[in-house]
């Protein structure tokens, strides 16, 4: 018996593996576009504050979402919560920031103001209507405790995502 | 006749000109109020415009429960209506949010674009309205014939047309013509003629040939028959190398002698013919007949 066993164990072992893995290919096509409308600017209005708002005298970032599924998709726009380069900081940054929609191709689309949802840097957007859409986000930065930035370049980076539903 | 020559024409200008376009865009048309001309649109004196693309933008003003429609239009010209319109319903929705809409026009003549305007229908107002139109045209439509694409291109054409006396010229009527003609005729009459006489030439050269053919091979066969004469020269020698023996050549028949009887028959057949010539000779000389 225990020969018996042996033998078949070296007859599985031998036998040809009569299996193929066939792999499945496709492409989704994005029905939901993301492109940079303005490049927005840091305004410098004080010595402890940046600010992209236009009486700062800074520039407002804009972000077009442009969505040809209805009602497929969410969109998210995350403003700044730390700068992507500046120079060295010895102290903590407040950052402040708000996204807003500010042109449509649609007349339904002004209901997306009404409808967003904010929590904490990111504001969500219910993309119901196709078409195109303009966000535009104001983000403000507070150095400290009424200090004063050390002088350079600062970069920040503002986070648009289409989510699907 | 005259269609051809048309056609003719238009063929010709069709494809002796050739079209440059420029492009061009409008600045806001509704800067200064919310109905606006379009007599200032593209460069003047342009008979070629032809408009392709109307942009506008505008933010409404308006509480959100309130009802209110926009029109963005032109009327048209020469007719009823609007040869463009748009409407924003904003009934029920926030005010405040700017709205910007695009649209392709299919070159429409300027000709056809009437007062434009925005008018609002219920409760509300708009601001920061920008209206702007895309055109094209074609630089060389200085005149309606100087190219095709010129509007009332095929009108000015036809009315030429109209305006210029065309003469007919019929060759048939011109004498020279005629006299050509008659002449030609003559000439192929004598040509027929000729013809003719070329044919009967020709068919009695070709008996001839025919006749001159017979005697020429007759020739050839009795040349050849000759010539075979000629060569035949048969060798006589061997009758002349022949020699007869000589010897006498001895009587062999033996007559016996004997009586040979008359034959009886044939006495009474020769005595027969003979009676019979007698009587026939005789009967000349009988006069009683």
């Amino acid at each position: 018996m225990k020969k018996l066993l042996l033998v078949s164990l070296i007859l599985a072992s031998n036998a040809p593996a009569f299996a193929e893995e066939t792999p499945i290919t496709g492409n989704v096509q994005t029905r939901c576009l993301i492109t940079t409308d303005t490049n927005g600017v840091f305004g410098n209005p004080s010595p402890t504050k940046l600010s992209t708002a236009s009486t700062d005298g800074g520039v407002v970032p804009v972000v077009r979402y442009d969505v040809t599924l209805a009602d497929a998709y969410l969109a998210k726009v995350t403003t700044p919560t730390e700068f992507s380069s500046s120079p060295a900081l010895s102290d903590s940054v407040s950052w402040t920031g708000s996204t807003a929609v500010t042109k449509t191709t649609d007349a339904g689309m002004s209901i997306y103001e009404t409808n967003k949802v904010t929590y904490g840097q990111t504001t969500q957007f219910d993309l119901t209507i196709a078409g195109s859409t303009w966000f535009s986000s104001e983000s403000a930065a507070l150095y400290g405790v009424n200090k004063s930035f050390p002088g350079g370049s600062y970069t920040a980076v503002i986070l648009a995502e289409c989510i699907a539903k | 006749m005259k269609k051809l020559a048309v056609v003719a024409l238009l063929a010709i200008y069709a494809t002796s000109a050739h079209s440059e376009y420029l492009y061009g865009i409008t600045g806001n048309m509704a800067a200064t109020g919310h109905t606006w001309g379009m007599n200032s649109v593209g460069p003047s004196n342009q008979r070629g415009m032809r408009i392709n693309g109307v942009y506008y933008q505008y933010t409404p003003i308006k509480n959100t429960e309130d009802d209110m429609l926009v029109h963005v239009r032109n009327k048209r010209v020469g007719g009823d209506g609007y040869i463009f319109s748009s409407t924003d319903d904003w009934s029920g929705l926030p005010g405040g949010i700017a709205i910007t809409k695009g649209f392709v026009i299919d070159n429409l003549p300027i000709e056809l674009w009437g007062e434009g305007s925005i008018d609002i229908e219920g409760t509300g107002s708009v601001v920061d309205a920008n209206v702007v139109y895309s055109y094209k045209y074609n630089e060389g439509c200085t005149t309606p014939m100087a190219d095709p694409s010129c509007p009332g291109y095929a009108d000015a054409v036809l009315a030429m047309m109209r305006d210029s006396t065309v003469e007919y010229y019929d060759p048939m009527g011109d004498s020279n013509i005629s006299d050509v003609l008659d002449e030609k005729v003559d000439l192929d009459e004598e040509d027929e003629k000729e013809n003719e006489e070329d044919e009967d030439r020709g068919r009695l050269e070709r008996i001839l040939s025919g006749v001159d053919e017979s005697v020429l091979s007759a020739n050839i066969l009795a040349q050849n028959l000759l010539m075979f004469a000629m060569t035949n020269n048969p060798s006589m020698n061997p009758y002349y190398d022949k020699k007869l023996m000589g010897g006498v050549y001895k009587e062999t028949v033996v007559l016996h002698g004997g009586e040979l009887p008359d034959n009886k028959k044939g006495a009474r057949a020769g005595l027969a013919q003979q009676i019979l010539h007698t009587q026939m000779i005789s009967m000349q000389y009988d006069k009683t007949e």
